[in-house]
């Protein structure tokens, strides 16, 4: 919408869309697949308002999520089912990761120390430096791994991250 | 992702392009090692590399111990603000030798 004022053409804002924020990609466990998620996250963290830093940080905790389940649970095939549900709520960024694969070992995913020997264990890592809730859960079926990033002074925030 | 070999007297150069993640790394990993047998050092051009997670980071990682091992050196340059934050998240900035310019990493 212009305003002409004094001949001068000033650009108003428009308003974003009210609703709720909310997609769901089921796919293959192809890394193939992965920049396209990585695009499609990128793009909604920006949308909830994360800065350019923050949007990469999502970007790659998330692709290390889903890089562990096809690893981990699926043990590197290409043809089994991720489900990755995506939310953005008023003040922070949900995900969840559905498997159907093998049990993850919790105790991988606490925080641990990292040095330039470390075998592994980077990608939990890095999930752990990123997120501000990090949740697994084992189903009789699957896994279910539910992550959470606040916006920068969000209530429930712990912190710049 | 991509990549491009380039010789110097006593240096080669491989230039890498895109995204190296857990599709992409494996192949990197296997281009690098070739590479460091071929010279004593080995500089690696990362201005084009628009991603890297855990896996590429550890397939660094791998070339540069065999670097250790084998006596040879390994130079990264051109790192870009995303590649320089992966390897903040995961400790490793101090492990590795980085330089600006390739001119810099020719001559360091």
């Amino acid at each position: 919408m212009n305003c002409d004022r004094d001949g001068k053409t000033e650009l108003q804002p428009v308003p974003a869309a009210a609703g709720p924020l909310r997609f769901q990609i089921t796919m293959t466990s192809n890394s193939r697949l992965l920049p396209v998620v990585r695009a499609a996250i990128s793009e909604l963290a920006a949308v909830q308002g994360f800065d350019d830093r923050q949007c990469r940080r999502i970007t790659l905790a998330i692709d290390e999520a889903l890089s562990n389940v096809i690893r981990h649970a699926y043990g590197n095939r290409c043809d089994q089912e991720i489900e990755l549900i995506c939310q953005a709520r008023s003040n922070f960024l949900e995900f969840a990761f559905v498997d159907r694969g093998e049990p993850a070992d919790p105790a991988k995913f606490c925080a641990r120390p990292l040095d330039d020997r470390a075998g592994g264990g980077r990608g939990t890592h890095i999930i752990r430096q990123v997120m501000d809730e990090v949740r697994y859960d084992r189903a009789p079926d699957g896994n279910r791994l539910c992550l959470k990033k606040y916006l920068p002074g969000a209530h429930g925030a712990p912190g710049c991250k | 992702m991509k990549t491009a070999t380039r010789e110097r007297p006593g240096i080669t150069i491989v230039d890498v392009a895109g995204d190296i993640d857990m599709g992409t790394s494996p192949e990197l990993r296997k281009t690098l090692l070739n590479s460091l047998r071929a010279a004593p050092r080995l500089i690696i051009n990362l201005r084009e590399v628009r991603y890297v997670d855990s896996s590429g980071i550890a397939s660094l990682v791998e070339v540069l111990k065999e670097a250790r091992n084998t006596q040879k050196r390994l130079v990264l340059f051109g790192l870009n603000r995303a590649v320089h934050e992966v390897l903040q998240l995961t400790r490793l900035t101090k492990i590795f030798e980085i330089r600006e310019t390739e001119e810099e990493a020719l001559q360091a």
